[in-house]
C-alpha cells in the first residue's frame, strides 16, 4: 500500500511536469492520453490492485480515484493556462494598417450608363418611365413626324449616317418620343435614353456616336414652368444643390416655344470669368441641351389634339454632362474608356 | 454675323455696357459666340493736307501742312508716299491714343512734327483691305471731326449666333429691332422708300423673264450717272469691322446692304446683258461660268443661274459672275434684289461647295418684302453718291399680305403657365413688329410683319411674348405628373444585366459601332470568312466608319489588344441583314484574356470560369438555371464554345476565341467571351421556397469510366433521374483522362448528395441507392464503376 501511495505521488509529478510541458493542444492531449487514457499509465496502476491484500483493496481504489481527479484537475488547470498563453501571443501581435489593401475585384458600370441611370431615376421618382428605342430608325421617325420635312434646312443640322434611301443611324434619340406617343394616349411622361450618331469629325469635344437623354411629357395642361422645374431638378440631381439654370431662347423645328437650357459650370461655380475657364470658356455656363414645348403639327401627326393636350421635351447629351460633371478634357475618353479612366470614374 | 455695336447704335439708344448687350442678345435667343474688344482710339481728327514738300535732311520724309479746322494747322512729316496735296486724311494729333503708341511732339531730323498721318493699320483695321499708306477719306468730310465718333470706330464687335429660322435677323435692323423691343427703346430705322421714281430712257428699261419657278420674286432696278470707284471711307470702316472686305463702290454697297437689311443683291453692267433681258433659269447640263472669285465652274441642272441670251451671269443667291461684272468702262448697272427657293439655293451651295454669305441668307428662305427693302436702301445710297436711280421693277409674284393669327390670351397662360396680361401680350408683340388688334373674346388678332415668315401658329406667338417677357420670368414648377400605364422593362432589363456584370467583376465599356475594313482584313487573316455581307453606311466621314458592327466580339478584342488585362463587358445593338431588310439586336458581351494554363488539352479552366459567371448572371436575370451544350459559332473555337440555354431555349454562346481570331487581332492571351441576346432572355421568374430536410444528409463519392463523348451534365442528369427522391445533389467534380484509363475513355468523380425527408437516410438505404445509380449508368452509357 506505501508503495502505491508513493508510485501514485511519482505519477502525479511527472504527469503534472509532463502537462506544463507541453507546448499546444495537441500535445497537452497526448498527455492526458498516455496518463489517463484507457491503456495509459494509471490504467496499468489500477490493474495491480488484484495482487494486493484484499482488505488493501477498497483503500487503493479510492487513493487511485483521488489520484485521477487530482490529474484531471491539474490537466484542465494546465489547459487553461496553456490556452491563455495562446491568446496572450496572438494578442501581442500588431500589424500596420496603413498598409495597401490587397485590392477587391468589383466590376464597374461606364460613367455614362452612370450618368443615365442618375437622370432616368430622378424622371422615374417623379413618374416617367424609361423607354428605349432601335438605333437604325426610318427617316419619318426622325424627321418627318418630327416637323422636319424632306426639304427643311433643319436636316442639316442632323447631319446623319444613312444605311438606305430611308434608314439612318438615329441623329437623336426623339424618334422614341414619336413612337411612343403612336402607341398610348396621353398622359405620356418618358424619358428615353439611348445611342445617337452624327457625322461629326471626332476631336476633344465632339464624337459621332454619343448618347443623349431624352424627356417627354405631354398631358392636359403641362407648361414651359414644368419644364424648367423638372430640368432644374435634373441638373441639381447631377451637379449638386446649388446648381442654377438658365433656358434661352432657340430655334428646334419640333418645339414652339423653343429652349437652349444652360446651367451654371461646375468647374468654375461661374466665379472666374477670367482667366478663362477650360469647362465653359468663361461664360460661366455649361449647355445642358435643347428643349421646348412640343409643336402642335408633331402632336397632330400622332393623333393628339394640341387644343387639349399640351406637352415639353428636351434632349441632353450624355457624354457632354460627362465632361463636366467628371472634370474630363477629352470627350473621346468615354469611348476609349482604358481602364484608368474606368477606374477613376468607377 | 460680326455686328459692330456702333451699327446697332444707329438704329437704338442702346446702354453702353458691351456685356450687357450681349446678355441680352443671348436671352433673346442669339447667343454671342464672342466680344471683340477693340482697342481704345483717341486723339484722330479729320484734317487736309494744304501743302507738301521734301523734307530739308530726309530723302524718303515729307513734310505735310494739314488743316484741321482750328489754329494754324499742323506740321507733320511723313514717310508715306500715297500723299498729296488736297487729300483729305486723318490725324493722329499730339496726345493721340493709337493701338500701339502714343503721339508725342517730335523732332525728326531737325523739322518738329505735331503728329503722324494715319493709316488703317493704325486704326486697327485689316491693312489689306485698304490703299497702301495714309486712308483717304472722302472730300465733303467735314475737317477737325473726331474720326472716331465720325465713322463709329469706338466700338465692340459681337459675333452672334442665329438661328435657322430668322433670316430676318442675320442683319444687322433685325437684331437692333430685336433690342430695340427688349429694352423698350425707339428703333429709328432707314425709311423704306425707294427714291428711284424717273422712267428709264427708251429701251434701258431692265426686264427679267423668270423662266424657273424657284426665283419668287425679282426687283430690278437701273442706275446711271456713278462710275466704278472706292466707296466713301465710312462705309468702307463700317464694312471692316463687319469683317466683310471692301472691294469697289458697287460691292461695298451691295455688302452694307446685304449686312444692313439682310437682303442679299447683286449689281449687272446693264451693257453686259446680252439681248437686255436677264433670265433666270436652271443651268444647262455642262454650261460653266467663271465666277467673281475666279473659279471656272461646271453646272448641272441642279444649279440655278441669271442669264442673258447667251451666256450665266450670276449663280443665283450664291455669287456673281466674271462677265457681267461691273467695271471701269461701265456706265450704267442693273440691280438685282431676288427671292428664291431656299431648298434650291442650298442645294446648289452644296453641289458647289460654295457657300457665301449671301447664300446663307438665301438658303434660310427669305421674306419676299426684303426686296422691295434692299432696292430701297440700296438706291438712297447710290444717290448719296451721286447716281440716277431709275424706277424699280418687281417681277415675279406680288409681297402677299401677311395672315393674321387668332391668339387666344388664355394659350400663353396655358403654354407658359405663367400669365401674362393681354396688354402685355399686345405690348411684346406690337415692339416686334406685329400688328395687333382684338378679335373675338379673349383672343387677339396678330399680323406679323412681313419680314417675320416664322410666325404662323399662336404658339410661334408664344414664344415671342415669352422672348420679350424673359424666359427667365416663368417660374419653375414641378409637375405632378398623371399616372401612366407606359412600361420601362426594356430598360429595367439592360440595367439589371449591366449591374449583375459589374458585381461579378466585369467594366463597362463602350465601342464604335460603326468599323473600317481592318476588321474583315483580320478575319481573313484568320482563315475565316463572314456568312454575310456587311452593311453599309452610305456617307461614312471616314473609311474608319464604313460598316456597321454584326457583333460586338471584335470590339471587345480590339480593347483587349489595346489595354492591360482587364474583364470587361459591353451592352449594345448589332445589326444583320435579313431578306433585305436590316435587322437590329440588342447583344451581352463580356469576356476577358487568360494565360494558357499548364492545363492537359481537354481541360480549360478559364471556360469554367466564363461559364461560372455566364450561369450566375442569368440566374440573377432570370431566376432560372441555364445549361450549357457543345456549339459553335463564327469566331469561336471550335472545341471549346458552349451554347447556352434557358429553359430548353438558345440564349447565346461561350467560349474560347478561335486562337488564330486572337493572334489576328494582336492579342498575346486567349481570349474569352460570353455572348447573349437580350431579347431572348426569358422574363424573371420568381423562385419558390423548398423547405430542406431536417434529417441529416450523407454522400457518396463514385468514380465511373465512360467514353469521351459521354458529357458531364448527361452523367449529373441521370443520376439525378436514378436516385429519384433521395437526391439533394449530383455534381461531377472531377475528370481524369490517361494511360490507366485506356484511350477513348475518361473518368469521372461524381458527388452524390442524399437525405430523406421523413427521417435520417442509413448507410444501408444510401449504399443501396448508389449500386441502383451504378446500375443505371451502366445500361445508360457503358460505365464502368471504380472502386
Amino acid at each position: 500500500m506505501a508503495q502505491l501511495t508513493e508510485q501514485l505521488a511519482e505519477l502525479q509529478r511527472r504527469f503534472a511536469s509532463d502537462a506544463d510541458a507541453a507546448d499546444g493542444p495537441q500535445a497537452l492531449e497526448r498527455v492526458r492520453v498516455a496518463y489517463l487514457g484507457r491503456s495509459g499509465e494509471v490504467t496499468k496502476i489500477r490493474r495491480t490492485i488484484g495482487t494486493l491484500a484484499a482488505d488493501e483493496r477498497p483503500g487503493a481504489g479510492k487513493a487511485i480515484n483521488a489520484a485521477v481527479e487530482a490529474m484531471e484537475a491539474r490537466w484542465l488547470a494546465a489547459r487553461a493556462a496553456l490556452e491563455s498563453r495562446g491568446f496572450e501571443a496572438e494578442l501581442a501581435a500588431s500589424i500596420d494598417v496603413t498598409f495597401p489593401a490587397i485590392p477587391a475585384t468589383l466590376g464597374s458600370i461606364h460613367p455614362v450608363r452612370r450618368i443615365i441611370e442618375q437622370s432616368c431615376d430622378y424622371f422615374m421618382r417623379h413618374g416617367f418611365a424609361v423607354v428605349v428605342g432601335p438605333e437604325a430608325e426610318p427617316d419619318y421617325y426622325n424627321f418627318d413626324a418630327l416637323n422636319i420635312p424632306s426639304d427643311h434646312p433643319a436636316r442639316e443640322s442632323f447631319d446623319s449616317f444613312w444605311l438606305t434611301d430611308t434608314l439612318l443611324l438615329r441623329p437623336h434619340t426623339s424618334p422614341v418620343q414619336i413612337r411612343t406617343m403612336q402607341r398610348h394616349r396621353p398622359p405620356v411622361a418618358i424619358v428615353a435614353p439611348g445611342k445617337c450618331y452624327r457625322r461629326d469629325a471626332t476631336d476633344a469635344r465632339h464624337l459621332f456616336q454619343f448618347h443623349q437623354v431624352e424627356g417627354l411629357l405631354v398631358a392636359e395642361n403641362i407648361h414651359f414652368g414644368h419644364l424648367k422645374g423638372m430640368l432644374t431638378g435634373l441638373c441639381r440631381e447631377l451637379f449638386g444643390a446649388h446648381q442654377r439654370v438658365r433656358f434661352r431662347p432657340s430655334y428646334f423645328p419640333f418645339t414652339e416655344p423653343s429652349a437652349e437650357v444652360d446651367t451654371t459650370c461646375p468647374k468654375c461655380k461661374s466665379q472666374s470669368l477670367s482667366p478663362r475657364c477650360s469647362m465653359c470658356g468663361g461664360s460661366g455656363w455649361i449647355e445642358l441641351g435643347g428643349a421646348g414645348m412640343v409643336h402642335p403639327n408633331v402632336l397632330r401627326e400622332v393623333g393628339y389634339d394640341p387644343d387639349v393636350y399640351s406637352g415639353w421635351a428636351f434632349g441632353a447629351g450624355v457624354e457632354r454632362l460627362g465632361l463636366a460633371r467628371y472634370d474630363v478634357d477629352d470627350i473621346r475618353r468615354f469611348v476609349n474608356s482604358d481602364p484608368d479612366f474606368l477606374a477613376q470614374l468607377s | 454675323m460680326r455686328v459692330p455695336i456702333s451699327w446697332l447704335r444707329e438704329f437704338a439708344a442702346l446702354p453702353d455696357d458691351v456685356e450687357e448687350i450681349a446678355e441680352r442678345l443671348a436671352m433673346l435667343g442669339f447667343p454671342v459666340a464672342e466680344i471683340e474688344r477693340r482697342p481704345a482710339i483717341a486723339g484722330v481728327v479729320t484734317g487736309r493736307i494744304v501743302s507738301l514738300e521734301k523734307h530739308p535732311n530726309a530723302d524718303r520724309l515729307q513734310i505735310a501742312h494739314v488743316d484741321v479746322a482750328g489754329g494754324n494747322g499742323l506740321t507733320i512729316a511723313t514717310a508715306a508716299d500715297n500723299v498729296a496735296t488736297g487729300q483729305t486724311i486723318a490725324v493722329a494729333t499730339v496726345g493721340a491714343q493709337l493701338p500701339q503708341l502714343r503721339i508725342e511732339r517730335r523732332t525728326m531730323r531737325g523739322v518738329v512734327s505735331e503728329g503722324m498721318l494715319i493709316s488703317a493699320d493704325e486704326l486697327a483695321l485689316p491693312p489689306e483691305w485698304f490703299e497702301d499708306g495714309i486712308m483717304q477719306l472722302d472730300a465733303g468730310v467735314p475737317l477737325g471731326a473726331d474720326a472716331v465718333e465720325l465713322f463709329g470706330l469706338r466700338t465692340d464687335v459681337l459675333d452672334v449666333e442665329i438661328t435657322g429660322n430668322r433670316p430676318d435677323s442675320m442683319s444687322i435692323t433685325g437684331l437692333a429691332r430685336e433690342l430695340a423691343a427688349s429694352y423698350g427703346l425707339p428703333l429709328r430705322l432707314p425709311s423704306f422708300d425707294n427714291p428711284g421714281t424717273p422712267t428709264e430712257p427708251p429701251g434701258e428699261t431692265p426686264h427679267v423673264a423668270l423662266e424657273s419657278p424657284d426665283c419668287y420674286r425679282f426687283v430690278a432696278q437701273r442706275f446711271d450717272g456713278v462710275r466704278v470707284g472706292t466707296a466713301p471711307a465710312w462705309m468702307r470702316i463700317r464694312l471692316a469691322l463687319a469683317g466683310q472686305r471692301p472691294i469697289n463702290n458697287f460691292v461695298d454697297v451691295s455688302n452694307y446692304v446685304m449686312l444692313e437689311t439682310g437682303q442679299p443683291l447683286h449689281f449687272y453692267d446693264a451693257s453686259a446683258i446680252g439681248g437686255g433681258t436677264l433670265v433666270v433659269r436652271s443651268a444647262r447640263d455642262g454650261e460653266t461660268i467663271v465666277t467673281l472669285d475666279g473659279v471656272t465652274r461646271k453646272l448641272c441642272a441642279q444649279a440655278l443661274v441669271i442669264a442673258d441670251e447667251k451666256r450665266p451671269l450670276c449663280l443665283a443667291g450664291l455669287m456673281g459672275a466674271a462677265a457681267g461684272e461691273v467695271n471701269a468702262q461701265t456706265r450704267a448697272i442693273v440691280l438685282e434684289a431676288a427671292n428664291f427657293n431656299g431648298a434650291r439655293v442650298r442645294r446648289m451651295a452644296k453641289a458647289l461647295t460654295l457657300r457665301t454669305e449671301a447664300s446663307a441668307r438665301h438658303e434660310k428662305s427669305l421674306a419676299p418684302v426684303l426686296t422691295d427693302i434692299g432696292a430701297a436702301r440700296a438706291a438712297q445710297l447710290l444717290c448719296n453718291f451721286g447716281a440716277t436711280a431709275y424706277r424699280p421693277h418687281a417681277f415675279g409674284a406680288d409681297v402677299a399680305p401677311a395672315q393674321p393669327i387668332a391668339l387666344p390670351v388664355r394659350d400663353v397662360e396655358r403654354l407658359l403657365g405663367s400669365a401674362i396680361p393681354a396688354d402685355r401680350i399686345e405690348h411684346h408683340l406690337t415692339a416686334l413688329g406685329c400688328t395687333v388688334a382684338p378679335a373675338a373674346r379673349d383672343a387677339l388678332s396678330v399680323t406679323p410683319p412681313l419680314w417675320r415668315r416664322d410666325l404662323t401658329i399662336p404658339a410661334d406667338l408664344v414664344e415671342e411674348v415669352a422672348r420679350i417677357e424673359g424666359y427667365d420670368r416663368i417660374e419653375a414648377i414641378v409637375p405632378s405628373v398623371p399616372p401612366h400605364e407606359i412600361s420601362g422593362a426594356a430598360f429595367d432589363l439592360e440595367r439589371r444585366i449591366a449591374h449583375g456584370l459589374a458585381a461579378l467583376g466585369y467594366h463597362e465599356v463602350i465601342t464604335y459601332s460603326l468599323h473600317g475594313a481592318g476588321r474583315f482584313e483580320r478575319f481573313a487573316r484568320a482563315g475565316l470568312t463572314p456568312h454575310q455581307a456587311p452593311i453599309e453606311v452610305r456617307n461614312p466621314l471616314s473609311e474608319e466608319q464604313r460598316f456597321l458592327r454584326d457583333s460586338l466580339l471584335p470590339g471587345l478584342l480590339e480593347y483587349f489588344a489595346a489595354n492591360e488585362p482587364l474583364r470587361v463587358f459591353e451592352i449594345g445593338d448589332i445589326f444583320h441583314t435579313e431578306q433585305d431588310r436590316i435587322v437590329e439586336q440588342t447583344a451581352i458581351a463580356f469576356g476577358f484574356t487568360a494565360e494558357g494554363g499548364a492545363e492537359p488539352e481537354w481541360r480549360d479552366t478559364s471556360f469554367l470560369r466564363l461559364k461560372g459567371d455566364c450561369e450566375a448572371l442569368l440566374r440573377d436575370i432570370t431566376g432560372r438555371e441555364s445549361d450549357s451544350s457543345p456549339g459553335a459559332r463564327f469566331g469561336f473555337h471550335p472545341g471549346k464554345t458552349g451554347r447556352v440555354s434557358v429553359d430548353g431555349r438558345e440564349v447565346g454562346t461561350i467560349g474560347g476565341v478561335d486562337p488564330r481570331l486572337s493572334k489576328a487581332f494582336g492579342l498575346e492571351r486567349n481570349a474569352y467571351v460570353g455572348i447573349l441576346d437580350v431579347a431572348a432572355l426569358p422574363a424573371y421568374e420568381t423562385p419558390r421556397y423548398r423547405l430542406p430536410s431536417k434529417f441529416p444528409s450523407t454522400y457518396r463519392d463514385v468514380a465511373l469510366v465512360v467514353d469521351l463523348g459521354v458529357g458531364a451534365r448527361e452523367i449529373e442528369r441521370a443520376v439525378a433521374g436514378a436516385l429519384g427522391a433521395f437526391c439533394t445533389g449530383v455534381r461531377v467534380f472531377d475528370e481524369y483522362r490517361g494511360p490507366q484509363i485506356g484511350a477513348g475513355c475518361k473518368s469521372l468523380a461524381v458527388r452524390i448528395t442524399m437525405a430523406r425527408f421523413d427521417t435520417t437516410i442509413t448507410d444501408e438505404e444510401a449504399d443501396a441507392a448508389v449500386a441502383a445509380v451504378a446500375d443505371a449508368l451502366r445500361r445508360q452509357f457503358g460505365a464502368t464503376i471504380r472502386a
